[in-house]
């Protein structure tokens, strides 16, 4: 894992999950997938107001999964990989440790057990 | 009060349950299998409740460090204890790429044989958590307990398509 110790603020599982737990947000985020969009362009396919695919990406922004660009009246939003990219191997790296722990474990066993035997 | 979320670890071992204990309690056969692909270094192992396990892990020039105190020690069935992450001098120090992260996990580790067959069994959950810490974990728990639930699916999904 590349960790980027510049990284300001490091991301936030808790609002991570809370922003994935939506299947509206899921379906932004997926849409975000194929290139950046407006709200207006996002919120087509939805049977849901411009106001309430806001709310959404207010959301999926604070979780820091998308970022909005400022200094255009479009406001796109654009899908921020990264502390997904993270947070999933953070998850991740704790089960590798325990399941690599356990298969040196496993042949510690064996290796005790002849020892005893001799 | 609601439930706090568990994290559960288990695997079989073909070794009797006495032998598989001695792993936990002595230094020497302890650093040899915690911890894949670090030095582990064993400062203190003192498997008695109130005493404590002081781990460094060494990766290149950097190491992590961990202490855990132990709650309760019934040979050769459960040990309890409280794993914290730690700084060099073994001041409880969250880590600072997941400040939400629990900084202590209560760790319950069973051990059940049958037939010379050793299973081990690891409970985690969040120990004085705050909610924050506790949602982290929870959120964490449900979705790698699905093995990718359906958010990590939608997410592995993304991810291979952003470097399609």
């Amino acid at each position: 894992m590349n960790i980027d110790l510049a990284t300001p603020s490091a991301p936030n599982l808790d609002a991570i999950f809370a922003a994935l737990a939506d299947p509206t947000r899921r379906e932004i985020l997926t849409r975000l997938a194929g290139g950046e969009a407006t709200v207006n362009e996002i919120a087509s396919p939805f049977e849901m107001s411009q106001p309430a695919i806001s709310k959404h990406l207010k959301v999926l922004e604070r979780a820091g999964l998308v970022t909005r660009a400022v200094d255009q009246q479009r406001r796109p939003a654009k899908l921020n990989a990264k502390p997904m990219r993270e947070a999933v191997d953070w998850l991740e790296a704790f089960r590798e440790f325990w399941l690599g722990s356990f298969d040196q474990l496993d042949g510690l066993l064996d290796q005790l057990k002849h020892e005893e035997k001799d | 009060m609601t439930e706090l979320p568990v994290y559960v670890l288990e695997r079989a071992f073909n070794a009797p349950r006495a032998l598989v204990w001695r792993t936990w309690t002595e230094p020497d056969l302890l650093s040899k299998w915690y911890g894949p692909g670090v030095e582990t270094v064993i400062h203190e192992l003192d498997v008695q409740p109130g005493g404590q396990w002081l781990n460094e892990m060494r990766m290149g020039d950097s190491s992590g460090y961990q202490k855990s105190v132990f709650t309760e020690v019934v040979p050769p069935e459960r040990l309890i204890m409280l794993m914290s992450t730690t700084n060099a001098d073994w001041e409880l120090a969250p880590n600072p790429m997941m400040p939400d992260w629990p900084a202590t996990l209560l760790t319950v580790v069973t051990f059940e044989e049958t037939d010379g067959v050793t299973q081990m069994r690891l409970e985690w959950s969040p120990h004085n958590a705050s909610p924050a810490e506790i949602a982290c974990f929870a959120g964490a728990v449900e979705n790698l307990g699905k093995g990718w639930g359906a958010g990590m699916e939608m997410l592995a999904q993304i991810l291979a398509d952003l470097q399609a």
